[in-house]
């Protein structure tokens, strides 16, 4: 068998250099069809990536005779680690799902009501281009709003908005991460990697990495937690799969992470245990912070977290003593409290001062690769104002993901101007956006809906007319760089021709933009798109490499310490990693981290705190029925004593009840979790009936989930819900 | 030339599983089992009190073993074994009978409605036999099973077990699982 079948942390171990030098990839020595497949006459085997999550892992399709069979994982990509996940296997049935939307649809009873009428491309682009018309000669274009989620083909949808004359695009980054994105920025000037491969002492809060699958992340520190070559320190208020794999667990107080990371500062600084050669070098404000944690003692931090002074102090030496291989985990789909932003500045800050930065086991500014770009006619910038005011309220946030529920707040009020249409590509607000009830009224007040996607999820439920999307194996897309520790490039094309009357997202644009006169801006096809992005990609015959392998990533060894020279300038105000930020204070925030105590919930509520599964992360992949099959239905988790004196059992009917809507879902009765929160998973109990298999099953957390957001940021935060239980 | 000797076996690190479902959906898409069936699965045992909590994973899926009950019982000789160790079911000789599923100690074959037959887990031996790693195995993203020949010393598999303690499930049955966890 030799190499072939060669498991792959042997294979990195081999591979590896003597100890205490960085594990490393043999980027390229993996090989696909090194690994004795043949394809038989009538099977075809396309590289592909992977869209059923954000990672983007390179996959190769299996067809036979037509029909997409197995999705393998492709070992040329290194992000990707030679795995494909239980969602990953699941694409296959993506395509045939029998409750996919199969040709174009117009609304023709009440919203919501599920009644629909299938029509040609054509009526559907007139009616379409119609309404938006009708909106735009009344309230000027930026009466209407684009909204979408990450996608290879989300380019196109975006820049139909922005012909259009819209500055009313928002993304998911606000419903996401923007709060962990902004924090590293304000301090880094950029967003890195975690070298969690080469690192041996991890702490993590605010994320659930084991669950929530995260490409290489997850990967490295399983094994290297599991091989005793990294440590794991966990906080959170459930006992989660990741909980269940640290070295220590802390089922912290729900919203004191921010006074966890300042004690940690408090004692590095007050031992003079951080790295005073790289704060010298690099960093800016230092003795500011020193004097401004002064006030953070363990002792202090005990009592607003619960977290033992002792371990505390032990923690924050072990950290400081296995730093620079020492992190603290950023998060991602991470904002829980409204000071998210401080919190995840109070991580950056404590990397920053153990030197942790550019180091082999710390934190990486990622290394990126060169793309060509097509070049497309331009259009005029818009002319007015974004509704969801982003500069008044957050002129550090990132302009062109928007904020996505202060834009809700305002839309709804009508000011500073009314929006009265609705497009959206790939993205369901109904359950990415806390508030239900409040999504609905904004939904209700609108001229005009009119939703891409590939299945009838609860926000296409809702609109006046559905485009149906190709699934991904049935589409050629844009090119992807992905930047990281070691970049590659991945690039998707069509596997199967589409099963259905659906076209590419692309096609779905250049249909709208001829009706609304604005073909030039489109006047390309997805092939002439991606030669131009091959051309300048760093791969001798880019095209045939990239059709042939479906990825490519850069040879030789991640360079450590690129950005450790004397004279090297960091993309921040002063040039150095701000520790104090002028910038923030400027904008009216903390230049450092100050705490303030969450509101505990009172005694007869309960915290609502959120989560994910490796094999759910979107509300859509519930409906996948090889995912469904592994939980049919989501519950609440409730701790047995609360359970007891509320007269709760394993499986009895609960009612949940927030200021904002009510909810019956089975009960869970479960130690794994502490007694004044309660749990439930995202992506159940829908609206649509073509979501068949949880179509009214279990409960939407969209329904129960509180408008709250982190002040900095805008980031909606997820955890400032409190609610009754009762039985039902 | 004599057929050099060959003995696949799995060893399975479970403190490495995540509980992910990554290997039963690749199983299902590889081997087209129907929904509700399943060719692996993972084990949970959730124990203690909060806030002294323990969860184990344990992926399971046929043992393969050295003396397969299953095999033992089949009054068709439908279910038989390789050898090179590889427990199957010759479809053409089911009857559906059922008796290999009751015998199998770990509850590893499902009856196959549509074809009236029972069906198991495979090894994958249309991949294995290319050189291909069986597709639990390969998809795994905390690569937690390692598969291998147990009479090839320089395999992996025979180096985990030469190196780490391991146990196996069931061991009093006699059935002589080859399913090696490590401890």
């Amino acid at each position: 068998m030799g190499t072939k079948l060669m498991d792959r942390r042997l294979f990195l171990k081999a591979a590896g250099a003597t100890a205490g030098a960085a594990t490393t990839l043999q980027v390229g020595c993996l090989s696909y069809f090194k690994k004795g497949r043949s394809g038989q006459a009538d099977n075809r085997e396309v590289p592909t990536t992977c869209e059923l999550c954000p990672n983007k892992c390179s996959a190769i399709a299996v067809v036979e005779k037509g029909v997409v069979k197995k999705l393998n994982p492709n070992p040329e990509n290194p992000k990707s680690r030679d795995m494909l996940c239980a969602r990953g296997n699941a694409a296959i049935k993506q395509v045939y799902d029998p409750d996919r939307l199969k040709q174009p649809m117009i609304r023709v009873g009440a919203r919501g009501e599920g009644k629909w009428r299938a029509v040609s491309w054509d009526e559907a682009f007139d009616f379409a281009a119609k309404k938006l018309s009708e909106v735009k000669a009344k309230h000027g274009p930026e009466g209407t709003l684009w909204s979408s989620t990450e996608g290879f083909q989300e380019v196109f949808f975006k820049n139909l908005g922005l012909a259009f004359g819209s500055p009313n695009l928002v993304r998911h980054p606000t419903l996401c991460l923007a709060s962990v994105n902004l924090a590293y920025s304000a301090t880094f000037g950029t967003v890195p990697s975690f070298d969690l491969l080469n690192s041996k002492f991890v702490i993590m809060s605010g994320a659930n990495r084991f669950e929530s699958i995260i490409t290489p992340d997850t990967m490295d520190l399983i094994g290297g937690v599991m091989e005793r070559k990294a440590k794991l320190v966990y906080l959170d208020p459930r006992f989660t799969v990741t909980a269940a794999k640290a070295d220590e667990w802390y089922p912290i107080k729900p919203g004191t992470d921010l006074a966890f990371i300042l004690a940690m500062i408090h004692v590095i600084i007050k031992e003079n245990r951080h790295s005073k050669d790289f704060v010298a070098a690099y960093t800016t404000g230092f003795d500011q912070l020193a004097e401004h944690v002064k006030q953070y003692t363990p002792e202090w931090a005990e009592k607003e977290t619960e977290i033992p002074a002792k371990d505390i102090v032990r923690i924050a030496r072990e950290f400081s003593d296995a730093a620079p291989r020492a992190l603290y985990y950023a998060g991602r789909r991470s904002s829980w409290y409204q000071n998210d932003f401080q919190m995840r500045r109070a991580q950056a800050i404590l990397n920053a001062i153990v030197g942790n930065w550019d180091q082999v086991g710390g934190m990486v500014p990622n290394a990126k690769l060169p793309k060509g770009e097509f070049l497309f006619m331009p259009w005029d910038e818009p002319k007015a104002p974004r509704v969801d005011e982003i500069d008044k309220h957050f002129p550090l946030a990132a302009k062109g993901d928007g904020v996505y529920l202060k834009l809700r707040e305002n839309v709804l009020s009508g000011k500073p101007y009314p929006v009265k249409a609705w497009m959206v590509y790939k993205q369901d607000p109904m359950n990415a956006m806390p508030d239900q009830a409040k999504t609905l009224r904004m939904i209700e007040q609108m001229d005009f809906i009119g939703v891409i996607d590939v299945a009838m999820s609860d926000m296409a439920w809702y609109a006046d007319v559905v485009f149906p999307e190709s699934a991904y194996l049935e589409r050629t897309d844009p090119v992807e760089v992905m930047p990281g520790i070691w970049p590659a490039v991945v690039y998707r094309q069509q596997v199967v021709k589409p099963i259905h009357d659906t076209k590419p997202n692309l096609e779905i644009v250049q249909g709208l933009a001829k009706r609304l006169g604005l073909s030039d801006y489109f006047d390309y096809t997805i092939e002439q798109w991606v030669e131009a992005e091959f051309k300048e990609l760093p791969i001798p015959m880019a095209a045939e490499h990239m059709k042939k392998h479906g990825v490519w990533a850069a040879t030789g060894q991640p360079s450590y310490g690129k950005t450790l020279t004397p004279d090297h300038r960091f993309v921040t105000k002063t040039g150095k990693i701000e520790l104090f930020s002028e910038r923030l204070q400027e904008a009216g925030h903390d230049p450092l981290p100050v705490y303030s105590a969450p509101v505990p919930p009172p005694s007869d509520r309960f915290r609502l705190i959120l989560g994910r599964v490796g094999y759910f992360t979107h509300a859509n992949q519930t409906n996948n029925v090889w995912l469904n099959e592994h939980m049919k239905e989501n519950d609440l988790w409730i701790n047995p004593k609360p359970a007891e004196r509320l007269g709760i059992r394993t499986g009895s009917t609960v009612q949940v009840t927030s200021s904002v809507g009510t909810v019956k879902l089975k009960a869970r009765v479960t130690e794994e979790i502490r007694p004044d929160c309660v749990f439930m998973l995202h992506g159940f109990g829908k609206k649509s009936k073509m979501q068949s298999l949880v179509y009214n099953v279990g409960a939407s957390d969209a329904v129960l989930l509180e408008t709250a957001w982190d002040k900095v940021s805008g980031n909606a935060a997820f955890h400032e819900t409190f609610v009754k239980v009762a039985n039902a | 030339m004599a057929m050099k000797k060959r003995r696949y076996a799995l060893v399975i690190d479970s403190r490495k599983c995540i509980n992910c479902k990554a290997c039963a959906v690749a199983c299902k898409a590889e081997n087209e089992v129907p929904v509700g069936n399943f060719r692996n699965w993972i084990n949970e045992s959730h124990q203690g009190e909060y806030p002294k909590l323990r969860i184990d994973f344990e992926p399971e899926q046929c043992h393969h073993c050295e003396h397969p009950s299953c095999v033992r019982v089949c009054p068709t000789g439908a279910s038989w074994q390789r050898k090179d160790g590889v427990v199957l079911v010759a479809e053409d000789d089911c009857i559906g009978c059922r008796y290999c599923m009751i015998a199998c100690p770990y509850d590893a074959r499902y009856f196959h409605e549509e074809s009236g037959t029972v069906h198991k887990c495979t090894l994958c031996i249309h991949r294995i036999d290319g050189g291909v790693l069986p597709a639990c195995v390969e998809t795994c993203p905390s690569k937690v099973r390692v598969f291998g020949d147990l009479e090839d010393p320089t395999s992996r598999i025979h180096e985990l077990l030469s190196t780490r303690r391991y146990q196996v499930k069931e061991p009093q049955t006699g059935n002589g699982p080859q399913l090696y966890y490590l401890v």
